[in-house]
């Protein structure tokens, strides 16, 4: 099989996970108007509890569901005692407060687990790699690229086709007139913050296996974030999915064709999409 | 409420008292100081080396009938940040013993600053310029600079394996990296050995999937890990999900040892072969005593940053000893030359670039069910003393 | 007329307060001249904030820029170092040009955004330019020239508190300039945009020039700081173009608290003192930053000068509330 094409499909892979680390924080921005940067401290969380699970011997599939509960019901209460209160201020404090938010978290983190990174186990019944000829693919990875999907389904679904759904895309338009509509748009406000952690959450505890848990990866996760929500475009759902492929697939083949730009090349591409078509490939102008 | 003029003395008084102390504290206990990153993404070794000076100032008696002190300094794992604690420790207390940093770009920068102040500066870091083109007098180096890592590991696993032609290699971008990977090319061209390819990677990777792809489509005998700590664990981890362990050999060229053993586990460890630095299963004298004093100290056995900071920390103290003076320029002359009994056997400090001549171990992980005790995580393949000589390491000191 | 005046003197002598109480209080030259270079990045962050509305997570852009710019200079051209500080200072606004023009298109939250995306750039751009930067390394043993006109000695800067000299006039100097530009027109055109962008685009003012000349100024002043900052290390490193320093910039800028210039140095002070002294008590430092983030943000928006000012208002109000008290008593006597 064609390098490039393998590269293209581990691209994917890589793709389906950064658009998971991407759409809370792009749905959360689209309606509460401000960017959550402790967005990938709730990435964090997901994963230490997805090792949290593994030492009391708890199955990695009891993690995958109940992690991303927890960590929602953690970004719910940040909001309800925190955020709740600064929305009139200008979004300076929104995002130093949310910065805030993430050291601590960082830091607790530290505390409770130490500072040492430590390794995940992958699920026993996905151990192991897929062949077919030539092409050689980690069962995990597989999953998770089918297991993402899943969810980006589901997610699409709800704010597609469901009465909250509705609210939550047109609160995006704007707060006031579904306010006005009569809607407690403030209840809404904390669901969604809490759904975008859950997220996190979730691609936390699929990460897990793949890299491990350390104490700093949640900064990384945050840059990830940040570099595909802009360049799908802030408040976009279809633009989180598109680039974060797009970003996954570029960062595969470029391992290839040139190594050292990978990171780099990633960066240049935000930086162009946001002169050239500011509010991303896919937001709304 | 207190006038101004009162406020001033008080004010004006208070460096004078703080000086004074300093002069009645320099007069009674010989300190040791530890600038290494305590917070950020670094703070691991931080911890570690912290652990390993205060088992050698706790366990180290009277020294000079003073008693002997440590206090660390949080570098944050950035290199102004260490030059700018170093000045400060120089200025306030007249620190003059520095121990420890494992960054390569923490300890070049602070190895300059500790010769500005005129101190002893002893370092686990790797890069080469630390006893190569950036030495000085002031700076001492413990760990195995890149020749040496390379011709202990690549050398013998080419030598072990002669058939094992074609060698695929993954590269982190900086210095200590790029010195890797040119002695690597090196032990190719001189065993026949086709480089198959090579992947360079920032230091902020986290994502080897698509370098390991690459690899793979090389069809490499061996695939070669230059890169260092998370990295190195994030690659191989990745390698091994990836099925890589059936169908080549996998050599981690520097490993931080126990540290790293511990986080991956012993099935991504098994059959992999890791250089090291020091390894706490080698039979040594020292180790014997070291391992007993660090399980009663933290009930487990010593990893490569504890140890190796005890030895620094260690080294730094016998040579005042030796030197019979806290003066720097004494304890320098006493180390250089300097033979004691190291975590590696007898370790020679080199005078000509203070580099401590030791062995570097090849080490081949073990499966799980192999293990003897939680830390034996492999059997030592081979080990060696491989240095460039004074002249070839640009290393002019004045 | 008069009573500004008086204020802008006030301001500028507590400046030079500062400078005068470091060495009494400090015993390291080095702890102290850090201070004053931070204030300086956080005064130029706080005239994009606090006077402008911008708030931008690129500004050790400029910092890094001004290290390499200094190192550079003082390694390769050996060039005196009354020229390496304009020249820092050139570099610095250029870059925050270039930057600020990109950016200035947008607003809010893209915009922070976009320096954001800006300052990851810089960063791998100096990774990658290994040549050029020293990659991870940094560029090393960059010299520290004492002051010298036409071969005329005037300060030495070899000793700790001897530079500490040099950057405290430096600071001073900039401090009063800024002073000047903020109580300028220009600074109360800022602020208009900053209070209502749309009502001064209609008033006729061109909005983006303004924030332009802003963004350069900020540019100039970090780009300085940067310089300061090689000199006082011997070092240019990577960690000062990296986007955690862009974000300890405008922490400190918003510990100050904005709107006032002053408030910066008390912010900058605060994070270097504190942070230092903090780190060795806990290595979990930076969970009482993040805590005392989340305070600025819920309680103090204000910062430090705000808690300062309310203190002393509450005072005077305490003391007129006396006053009336004891002349209310009186006039029963």
């Amino acid at each position: 099989m064609n390098i490039y094409l393998l590269q293209i499909i581990n691209g994917i892979g890589i793709g389906m996970l950064y658009f998971l680390m991407a759409v809370g924080l792009s749905i959360v921005f689209g309606l509460l108007g401000f960017v959550n940067f402790a967005h990938g401290a709730f990435f964090l969380l997901g994963a230490y509890a997805c090792y949290q699970f593994a030492l009391a011997g708890l199955d990695y599939w009891l993690a995958l569901v109940l992690a991303p509960v927890i960590v929602g019901g953690f970004a719910w209460i940040t909001e309800k005692a925190f955020l709740h209160r600064i929305y009139k201020l200008p979004h300076e404090f929104h995002i130093l407060l949310t910065v805030g938010v993430a050291l601590v978290l960082q830091e607790a983190v530290i505390l409770q687990w130490g500072i040492v990174g430590q390794n995940v186990a992958v699920p026993e019944a996905l151990e192991g790699v897929l062949i077919l000829g030539q092409f050689v693919y980690p069962k995990y990875r597989i999953f998770v690229i089918a297991f993402t999907a899943v969810i980006a389904l589901l997610l699409w679904c709800l704010l597609d086709k469901t009465r909250l759904g509705a609210i939550v895309r047109a609160g995006s338009e704007s707060t006031e007139m579904v306010s006005l509509l009569g809607i407690h748009v403030t209840r809404i406000f904390s669901f969604v913050f809490a759904l975008g952690g859950a997220t996190a959450g979730l691609a936390g505890v699929l990460a897990a296996p793949l890299r491990g848990v350390e104490p700093f990866m949640g900064v990384e996760a945050l840059g990830i974030a940040f570099v595909v929500v802009v360049i799908g475009g802030m408040g976009s759902f279809a633009g989180a999915l598109a680039s974060g492929l797009l970003v996954g697939v570029v960062q595969s083949l470029m391992s290839t064709l040139w190594p050292e730009g990978a990171r780099l090349m990633i960066f240049v591409a935000m930086a162009a999409v946001m002169l050239l078509r500011p509010n991303g490939l896919f937001g709304r102008t | 409420m207190m006038d101004r003029r009162n406020f001033l003395k008080l004010s004006a008084a208070a460096p004078l008292t703080a000086a004074f102390g300093k002069v009645l504290a320099q007069s009674d206990t010989i300190e040791l100081v530890c600038p290494v990153p305590l917070s950020g993404p670094f703070a691991a070794n931080g911890k570690f080396s912290e652990m390993g000076v205060r088992l050698a100032v706790e366990n180290y008696g009277k020294l000079l009938g003073k008693r002997v002190t440590y206090t660390t300094m949080d570098t944050e794992g950035k290199p102004a940040t260490a030059v700018r604690k170093v000045q400060e420790a120089a200025q306030q207390k007249g620190a003059r013993f520095f121990v420890g940093g494992i960054l390569s770009s923490e300890a070049l920068a602070m190895s300059k600053e500790v010769d500005k102040a005129g101190g002893v500066y002893m370092t686990i870091a790797g890069a080469d310029e630390i006893t190569g083109s950036d030495c000085n007098r002031s700076t001492f180096r413990w760990s195995v600079p890149t020749y040496g890592i390379i011709d202990q590991t690549v050398r013998q696993v080419a030598e072990k394996f002669p058939n094992a032609k074609r060698w695929y290699t993954i590269t982190p971008q900086y210095v200590f990296g790029e010195g890797l990977l040119h002695w690597s090319k090196e032990v190719f061209k001189a065993k026949g050995i086709e480089h198959v390819g090579n992947s360079s990677h920032s230091l902020a990777e986290k994502e080897f999937s698509g370098y390991l792809t690459n690899a793979m489509a090389a069809k490499p005998d061996v695939l070669l890990l230059l890169n260092f700590a998370s990295q190195s664990s994030d690659t191989l981890r990745q390698a091994v999900s990836f099925g890589i362990k059936k169908n080549m050999i996998v050599v981690v060229a520097q490993s931080a040892g126990l540290e790293q053993f511990e986080s991956l586990g012993p099935d991504i460890c098994d059959g992999v072969y890791f250089g090291l630095q020091n390894w706490h299963g080698v039979d040594t004298p020292f180790n014997r005593e070291f391992t007993r004093l660090a399980n009663g100290a933290t009930r487990s056995d010593p990893n490569f940053t504890v140890t190796s900071t005890y030895t620094c920390a260690k080294v730094v103290l016998d040579a005042i000893k030796k030197a019979n003076s806290t003066d720097p320029k004494a304890v320098i002359a006493a180390m250089e030359g300097m033979q004691y009994e190291g975590p590696t056997g007898i370790e020679e400090i080199r005078r000509g670039d203070h580099q401590v001549i030791k062995d570097f171990y090849l080490l081949k992980g073990k499966p799980k069910a192999a293990m003897k005790n939680k830390s034996d995580y492999g059997d030592i393949v081979s080990s060696g003393k491989s240095f460039l000589p004074v002249e070839k390491t640009l290393c002019k000191m004045a | 007329m008069n009573a500004s005046f008086l204020c802008q003197y006030r301001h500028l002598a507590m400046a030079v307060a500062t400078v005068v109480v470091l060495p009494l209080v400090l015993t390291s030259g080095s702890l102290a001249t850090e201070v004053l270079i931070f204030a300086l990045a956080a005064l130029g962050c706080n005239l994009l904030l606090g006077y402008t509305g911008l708030m931008s997570f690129g500004q050790g852009i400029f910092l890094g820029l001004g290290s390499y710019a200094a190192g550079l200079a003082l390694l390769h051209l050996r060039i005196p170092l009354i020229a390496v500080l304009p020249l820092a200072m050139i570099v610095g606004a250029l870059a925050a040009a270039l930057v600020g023009w990109f950016s200035i298109r947008q607003r809010g939250t893209y915009f922070v955004m976009l320096t954001l995306a800006f300052a990851q750039m810089f960063y791998f751009l100096a990774y990658t330019l290994r040549d050029i930067t020293g990659g991870d390394n940094g560029l090393l043993d960059i010299p520290r020239p004492p002051l010298e006109i036409l071969g005329q000695r005037l300060l030495p800067t070899a000793g700790p508190w001897e530079y500490y000299t040099l950057v405290a006039v430096v600071f001073v100097v900039v401090f009063w300039v800024l002073q000047r530009i903020v109580d300028s027109i220009l600074g109360r055109t800022l602020l208009a945009v900053r209070d209502n962008e749309a009502r001064a685009a209609a008033a006729g003012y061109d909005v983006r020039m303004l924030k332009l000349i802003a963004f350069m100024i900020s540019g100039a002043i970090t780009g300085l700081a940067g310089a300061l900052h090689a000199m006082l290390t011997g070092i240019a490193p990577l960690s000062n173009i990296e986007y955690g320093t862009s974000e300890s910039i405008l922490i400190m800028t918003v510990i100050g608290g904005t709107g006032k210039l002053f408030a910066s140095v008390l912010g900058a002070g605060f994070y270097v003192l504190v942070g230092d002294w903090l780190s060795t008590l806990w290595p979990r430092w930076l969970m009482l930053l993040g805590m005392l983030l989340i305070a600025v943000s819920l309680f103090m928006q204000k910062g430090l000068w705000g808690v300062g000012t309310g203190l002393l208002q509450r005072v005077r109000r305490q003391g007129r509330a006396d006053d009336t008290a004891t002349q209310r008593s009186a006039a029963y006597d």
